[in-house]
């Protein structure tokens, strides 16, 4: 307990560095603007910074990048409430009741809410991380290769699982990715694959310019082909501030949110998207008047927009003490955090404790920074909305353009973000999933290496796996994912969202 | 109206597959002892191969969902999206020999001028402002090390 107050103060120590404070409100206001701006995610945001972040030290990088992820969530909120236009996937089910209420002129209290809970699922979840951190980090540390194979592998399927779609699609996308992880230099032999003796493959397929083109490049296209329609509502922001009566409706929802969002963000292939489907749900089923939801209750707002920021909290804990990304956009930033030259896992607390413990209190100031920023500067928000988008596009790609060859100095990558776009804008109309696709790109060198290591380790006895019991829990955990849709329907977000 | 997209895309994906167990089989697969650099790869790529086969089965014998009913893709904008990306490889081919500040004042005006179709006059102002303040931020500020290509001579 001291200890861990002892790195808290040494985080702040680290985190109220001036020049860590300014790069941690870039993050939350780039978080935020992103999250406005629809057709432009946090993965993909944090993808096209990252290369601006090379000249800068990993700690202040990693505070302003970690800053876009939870800024974004507080942003996406208001555009949904505003428009029905949801600024990232985890504000989806906030446009049911948000945009409801927006039109009976409670767009205030809406905007209100949303920023409350989320500043309160935020810190709750940044504590939670405080104590559930090193837990699991001294958990981890006993963690051999055939754990961390098993792991890996229940990440994949996890995600997998909770894909949107079919669930086969998504296993084929997560072998895809694997496939592609071998691109390059197999570090245990020194050989070559899949490289077509094209030089630009010799170091692999890197995960950042795949997921630009997959969530940058492909969004733009498919927002051409529909043309975004934006009526902006007309009527004044006004009475940000949530009455009591509104705050003694939507106080529990924020608890439940909170705790709910808190532990789907930790589960490997869970985070913010899931989190806010499965609070509206329960918030439905606790509710004395679930006929209000659809209509403008209240609690569809507080509850999802807690979740999603517990759960973009939660999600640090697996990339900070295993090494494992929960989700796309953790992935990215372990991918940042490697090009920085750190080995995100178990080791991260006692080899750079400034990064740890200065990311996580730094989550802490950003909060309170969201909540100081996003409610007076909504007008500007609904402002930059306006921005057609005949000038916005034009801008996404360049920025794609630019943050893909800043990566390396070369076109090579620039031309892997174009074609994974094209590759993504199929995707989408041929119904996959790019998530799985990403993870596994992500894992794949660490998942060959583990299991090779196993087998070693075993003399090519594949019992070991089974045999052990943290790695055999895991197995069955996946195994269980795996065979469970095929006996039941599986419940889908698709499901969550009309109960 | 049946589904045609399932059947096309479990087939591409099944085309993929068996090429990647054909080039990891090539790897060597090495021994369950010392498994090869194709070990992992070869087996990945047979489930997804026998997943591509499902998805083109189930297709065929599953009435579609809904959103596959629609043609995949609205004729309107094709056009549009093709432009686009014929630019944007352009801007990907040319960069390093032009140099920034020349494509990507260019690739604005086309994207502005011809694809969009707004005033020339528009076009080539936003366009200007946006290659001087993207140089400024990116290479001023940032130090990015965006190619200079032929302007190399300006030393700016």
């Amino acid at each position: 307990m001291v200890e861990i107050l002892q790195s808290v103060v040494f985080g702040f120590q680290v985190a109220l560095q001036p020049v860590n404070l300014i790069y941690c409100f870039f993050g939350v206001l780039i978080g935020t603007l992103v999250g406005v701006l629809p057709g432009l995610g946090p993965a993909a945001a944090i993808a096209l910074l990252l290369p601006t972040t090379f000249k800068i030290t990993p700690v202040s990088a990693t505070i302003m990048l970690a800053g876009i992820y939870y800024g974004a969530m507080y942003g996406g909120s208001t555009t949904s409430i505003l428009v029905n236009i949801p600024g990232e996937a985890a504000s989806v089910v906030t446009c049911l009741d948000g945009y409801q209420m927006a039109l009976k002129g409670r767009a205030g209290p809406a905007l209100g809410i949303a920023a409350f809970g989320s500043f309160i699922a935020g810190t709750f979840a940044v504590i939670a991380l405080t104590f559930v951190g090193p837990l699991l980090s001294n958990v981890a540390l006993a963690f051999g290769p055939p754990e961390y194979f098993s792991m890996m592998i229940v990440g994949i399927t996890v995600l997998t699982y909770l894909s949107s779609g079919s669930m086969i699609k998504a296993l084929i996308m997560a072998g895809v990715g694997l496939m592609l992880s071998g691109v390059g230099m197999d570090t245990i032999s020194g050989k070559y694959r899949f490289t077509f003796n094209i030089p630009s493959l010799l170091d692999g397929v890197g995960v950042v310019p795949v997921a630009m083109g997959l969530f940058g490049i492909s969004e733009v296209l498919l927002n051409l082909e529909t043309e975004i329609n934006r009526d902006i509502l007309a009527t004044k922001v006004k009475n940000l501030f949530p009455t009591l009566k509104d705050w003694a409706d939507s106080l529990w929802s924020i608890v439940r949110g909170s705790i709910l969002g808190f532990f789907l963000g930790i589960i490997p292939g869970g985070g913010a998207v899931v989190a806010s489907f499965a609070s509206y749900a329960i918030e439905k089923k606790a509710s004395k008047h679930p006929e209000e939801f659809g209509k403008g209750a209240i609690q569809g707002v507080a509850g999802p927009e807690s979740a999603n920021n517990s759960a973009a909290g939660g999600s640090f804990i697996p990339l900070l003490t295993l090494g494992i990304p929960a989700n796309p956009v953790m992935a990215i930033l372990l991918g940042a955090l490697m090009i920085h030259g750190l080995q995100p896992g178990p080791l991260l607390m006692q080899n750079a404790p400034d990064l740890f413990w200065g990311t996580i209190v730094s989550m802490y100031i950003g909060n309170v920074m969201l909540l100081v920023l996003n409610l007076p500067l909504i007008p500007i928000w609904v402002k930059v909305l306006k921005v057609p988008y005949y000038l916005l596009y034009p801008l996404i790609l360049l920025f794609c353009l630019i943050g893909a060859y800043s990566l390396d100095n070369t076109v090579a990558d620039v031309i892997i973000m174009l074609i994974f776009g094209i590759l993504g804008f199929l995707m989408k109309k041929f119904r996959y999933d790019g998530a799985p696709l990403i993870l596994a790109l992500v894992l794949g060198q660490k998942l060959e290496t583990s299991l090779r290591r196993s087998l070693i380790m075993s003399q090519g006895d594949f019992s070991i796996f089974v045999t052990r019991p943290i790695s055999l829990g895991f197995l069955i955990t996946a195994v269980l994912l795996l065979i469970v849709p095929v006996i039941t329907q599986r419940k889908r977000l698709s499901t969550l969202e009309e109960g | 109206m049946k589904d045609k997209t399932d059947p096309a895309s479990g087939f591409f994906w099944l085309i993929f597959s068996v090429f990647a167990s054909y080039q990891s089989y090539q790897l060597g697969l090495g021994t369950l002892h010392q498994p090869g650099p194709g070990f992992l790869f070869f087996w990945t790529s047979i489930v997804t191969a026998i997943l591509s086969v499902a998805v083109i089965v189930i297709s065929l014998s599953k009435r579609p969902p809904e959103e596959a009913q629609q043609p995949a893709f609205a004729k309107k904008n094709v056009t549009k999206i093709v432009l686009v990306l014929i630019s944007l490889f352009f801007y990907a081919l040319l960069m390093e020999p032009l140099g920034f500040i020349i494509v990507t004042l260019v690739f604005f005006i086309v994207l502005l001028g011809m694809i969009e179709k707004k005033r020339w006059s528009f076009a080539v102002l936003v366009s200007l402002i946006v290659t001087v303040v993207s140089y400024l931020v990116f290479e001023m500020a940032l130090q990015s090390q965006l190619p200079k290509g032929l302007l190399t001579f300006l030393r700016f």
